[in-house]
């Protein structure tokens, strides 16, 4: 009886789930479908809504980034910002853990824009289980700028040790970028100067006089 | 040591002076005397002035302060915009006389410079001013000071530790009336003050987008975009329309936020203080680039003393009581704040270079013994900041009033970007209890714009 007990109970929890997963997939869908709308009035009021569809949409609507209709692919990134920031309140570990999840896998994602949103909302919602793959974006010619800012956002120590990981390896121009973070963390690091008071910029208007 | 000219305090006291304000008196020299290269003050005892941006508001920055050269006052020695266009038209406006620069940098390295004037878009604001500060500059930097939490206390630290006179743009503190409203609420004559409200039209929305292009020719798109990450150029976020973006500007709320919120911290004496909850709904564009909330109303709950502050767009807006006078000095009734207090109420109108108030605290009459309030000299924002740098005194829109004001608009659009009720230790100045949103009181500089 006990056991006939447990397995009714077990294919609930089942058949919740794939409820659950049904449901979804239906709202990632509709959400899809309304943010590839070429009406604003459809298009917005979907991407503005849709945080709590929550992680099962990140990697879709990530795709939309690549629309061709530049206010498609906004809408798409904007969509993304809402999903991250609604997991990231108070209480929604979960949710959090889970859009976290989703935005690590775009940081390997053809799309340079992709994986530069990515590393930015992970600068907002990711823990050290994102600093790994974030840092890994250090080498990463068109986006390293952006994971160090992103980095640099990231508290704790494997954020640091990480920017300090990338001196090594890094182009030398970068390393005063690089030098910057940690300063900027309170770091102590040898040589590579703070350039921000640095003029380079020359224009070619003249003074009359 | 109120008065003093400066020229013949320099010849009789010299370096001891420099030691005067090292040990913590009143700053009353141009900056450039503190440092090692100084040999002679600049002719008739005029301060030697930069301004870095030149359009807009710069624009108008710049041809106050040649009028002021005009009549001997100030010497306008440099001028610097990253659209070649505006500083050549900034350089003309000068009889060719100013040095043009696109990199602010080059005239921070110029020892000769005292002061600059900083109205560059707003995401500039804070490197700007922490930059001049650390290179002994005087600062008088357009309004809102920061764009976010970070900058601001950056600010507060660079203008401190280098002694720098500091005066933010908003400049309704010392326009005549806002004097008179403060005075009149200075002396209980509403009672205690348990609540502002603001009211505003609406942040314009971006109803014709347009897709990414390449810059223009006259335009330094890197410059212009400073501690923004990269992105490609695009129309919309120049020149002026910045202000609707909220990485950049953050609409109306910091526009004109700046403001009036600006008068009411100051009329509550609350620049060293701040809210304790902030909370906001909004009406975001439902296209386009600009992202600042279009209608949005704002309550931010402040505690000992208990005070409610609220920015309403566009809120209940009282039409100013003399018809005449609003069609001959043009009053733009679309913002303005009405206080609250448990014996009567006041509204202030419009709050910028333009403020006015009721009859009742225009014709009040201090009685003896009564509170007195900052006055600026003759009225004239500016003017204050010149009495600040030569005295030592602190301006009326210090840099920690300026940083409070903006701590309020950059928190309001917090709180509507990350779509909650915000929790605010005005102490610390910090969000508490909220993770995410207490990542979001930085943004980390691109490389090498850094604070």
């Amino acid at each position: 009886m006990k056991t006939e007990t447990t397995l009714t109970a077990a294919a609930a929890v089942l058949t919740g789930a794939a409820s659950a997963a049904a449901a979804d997939a239906a709202a990632v869908n509709d959400l899809i479908a309304k943010i590839k709308s070429a009406d604003d009035a459809v298009r917005g009021p979907a991407w503005q809504g849709a945080g709590p569809v929550g992680a099962p949409a990140v990697a879709p609507l990530a795709e939309v980034m690549s629309d061709p209709h530049f206010e498609i692919a906004r809408s798409a990134k904007r969509a993304i910002e809402k999903i991250a920031r609604h997991a990231g309140r108070p209480g929604a570990n979960p949710e959090r853990k889970a859009v976290e999840a989703e935005l690590i896998k775009l940081l390997s994602h053809s799309n340079a824009n992709v994986r530069r949103h990515a590393v930015w909302m992970l600068s907002e919602v990711g823990d050290a289980a994102a600093v790994g793959p974030m840092a890994a974006l250090l080498a990463d010619a068109e986006v390293r700028e952006d994971a160090r800012c992103a980095l640099t956002r990231v508290p704790g120590s494997q954020a640091t040790d990480a920017l300090r990981g990338a001196m090594d390896g890094a182009p030398e121009e970068f390393k005063y970028a690089l030098a910057e973070s940690l300063r900027a963390r309170g770091e102590t690091v040898a040589g590579y100067p703070s350039k921000k008071l640095v003029p380079v910029k020359q224009t070619s208007v003249k003074a009359e006089a | 040591m109120n008065r003093i000219h400066r020229r013949s305090f320099l010849q009789r006291t010299g370096a001891a002076a420099i030691g005067a304000t090292a040990l913590g008196l009143p700053q009353i020299l141009p900056a450039r005397v503190l440092g090692a290269s100084y040999t002679q003050p600049s002719a008739k005892d005029r301060l030697n002035i930069a301004h870095i941006g030149v359009g807009g508001m710069g624009g108008g920055h710049l041809g106050y302060m040649l009028a002021r050269q005009s009549r001997g006052d100030v010497n306008v020695v440099a001028v610097c915009d990253v659209d070649e266009n505006r500083l050549a038209s900034a350089v003309k406006s000068t009889g060719g006389k100013a040095t043009p620069y696109r990199d602010y940098r080059y005239v921070l390295e110029r020892k000769d410079v005292d002061a600059v004037v900083i109205a560059t878009p707003d995401h500039w604001h804070a490197c700007q001013t922490v930059h001049a500060c650390q290179t002994g500059k005087h600062v008088y930097v357009e309004k809102p000071a920061c764009c976010t939490i970070e900058e601001g206390k950056a600010m507060v630290r660079a203008a401190r530790g280098n002694r720098i006179c500091v005066q933010v743009g908003s400049q309704g503190r010392s326009q005549r009336e806002a004097f008179l409203a403060h005075q009149y609420i200075a002396n209980g004559m509403i009672g205690k003050v348990h609540t502002v409200k603001c009211w505003h039209y609406a942040t314009p929305s971006d109803d014709n987008p347009v897709p990414d292009s390449e810059p223009p020719a006259e335009l330094d798109w890197d410059l212009w975009l400073g501690p923004l990450p990269w992105r490609p150029y695009n129309r919309r976020y120049l020149h002026g329309v910045f202000r609707w973006l909220l990485e950049s500007g953050g609409g109306q709320i910091r526009d004109r936020g700046a403001h009036v919120m600006s008068n009411a911290l100051h009329f509550m004496d609350a620049d060293r203080t701040g809210p304790v909850s902030v909370e906001t709904k909004g009406r975001i564009p439902t296209r386009g680039l600009w992202d600042s909330a279009i209608d949005m109303e704002v309550t931010y709950q402040f505690k000992d003393p208990d005070w409610t502050l609220v920015w309403a767009q566009p809120g209940e807006m009282v039409p100013y009581f003399d018809r005449d006078r609003v069609k001959r000095e043009g009053i733009r009734e679309g913002y303005g704040a009405v206080y609250y207090g448990d014996k009567d109420k006041l509204v202030v109108w419009v709050g910028d270079g333009q403020v006015y108030t009721e009859k009742k605290a225009v014709e009040f009459q201090k009685p003896a013994g009564g509170v007195d309030v900052p006055k600026s000299p003759r009225f004239d924002h500016h003017e204050d900041w010149f009495e600040g740098i030569k005295t030592g005194r602190k301006t009326i829109m210090n840099i920690e009033g300026g940083v409070a004001t903006a701590f309020l608009c950059v928190l309001g659009n917090l709180s509507l970007i990350v779509g909650r009720k915000l929790a605010w230790d005005p102490m610390r100045q910090e969000i508490v209890g909220d993770e995410a949103a207490r990542r979001l009181m930085s943004r980390p500089q691109r490389f090498p714009y850094a604070l």
